[in-house]
């Protein structure tokens, strides 16, 4: 293996280093971004985790095949994968406008920690009802709220992976987060949240 | 609800990380591997066989080198055995015994001058 600890190596370094021949840089890379765009796909696919894994991996595909001509410090790989798992996402979208009912606690999440079973349904419940919420945004507010409060992306990378100003990202996230808070001002109760706090 | 439950409901979605299937990494590192540039090994370049006679032709220049040269060699040897003769056969073609020589007195003698009478 030509590094010692994976963890520290850059994604971009990682990119160069699969690009000369090294699969095991392509395994780091995969463990450290699949995840985060199967999650990111699902919560755009209103769910859908095959279609979600479909994109995840054809963004994948992407990126192996840009590798040789990958030009480091230009762009984060990772926000360009978001980039892409972005326009593949509104394109499946546009073209099938299907919301199947498949949520995303049909897809195995790995539990944070040791917790009760009573703090465990509660998370689980809240997972539900904000995914749900999240649905009835419009695709453009979905993006900028997901990407900015759940993802952590900046504004600026936000800006970037959707090829928007960075104007326009904070009125996506701001109306976005209004839609969200009034599609669940009628569960506070029934998710926790107690009057006044 | 109020930002601070938004805030919370989002924090709960950033804990849960989405699992990836076997099945899923399986795919992605099979379309890695296929795709993983390969490194471009230089190729052992066989230089054709030369042989003797095409390797004195090229040392002495090729082919019109080598006719030139024959010609040469050909001429030498018709020179060296060719029976000698005089050099009057060519001068003789050149000033044969025919030719005229005609002398002008362009300065008449004095002598008619001279004479009394």
């Amino acid at each position: 293996m030509p590094f010692d600890n994976a963890s520290d190596v850059p994604d971009d370094a990682l990119l160069v280093l699969y690009a000369n021949g090294d699969s095991m840089a392509a395994r780091e890379l995969a463990a450290r971004h699949l995840p985060r765009t199967v999650g990111y796909a699902a919560r755009m696919l209103g769910g859908d985790r095959a279609e979600a894994e479909d994109v995840a991996q054809e963004a994948m595909l992407r990126l192996w095949r840009i590798a040789p001509e990958w030009r480091q410090g230009e762009a984060k790989v990772a926000t360009w994968l978001y980039r892409v798992v972005t326009n593949l996402c509104t394109d499946r979208l546009r073209s099938v406008r299907r919301r199947r009912a498949v949520g995303l606690e049909d897809a195995p999440e790995v539990a944070d920690g040791a917790k009760s079973a009573e703090a465990e349904l509660v998370d689980h419940d809240r997972m539900t009802a904000l995914n749900e919420a999240l649905d009835t945004l419009p695709d453009r507010q979905r993006q900028a709220v997901v990407l900015r409060h759940i993802e952590g992306f900046s504004n600026p990378e936000i800006a970037e992976v959707m090829d928007i100003g960075v104007e326009a990202v904070e009125s996506l996230t701001a109306r976005g987060k209004r839609a969200l808070a009034a599609a669940l001002a009628g569960r506070r109760a029934e998710l926790g949240y107690e009057e006044g706090s | 609800m109020n930002d601070s439950d938004l805030d919370d409901l989002f924090a709960v979605a950033k804990r849960h990380k989405t699992a990836v299937s076997s099945d899923l990494m399986a795919r992605v590192m099979a379309d890695a591997d296929l795709h993983m540039p390969r490194p471009v090994v230089p190729k052992r370049v066989v230089a054709p066989r030369v042989g003797v006679w095409s390797a004195i032709v090229t040392a002495i220049g090729g082919a019109g080198a080598l006719a030139g040269l024959s010609t040469a060699t050909l001429a030498g040897v018709w020179i060296g055995f060719a029976q000698p003769t005089a050099i009057s056969a060519v001068t003789d073609v050149l000033w044969t015994d025919e030719a005229v020589y005609e002398t002008v007195d362009v300065l008449p003698a004095f002598d008619d001058f001279l004479t009394e009478g």
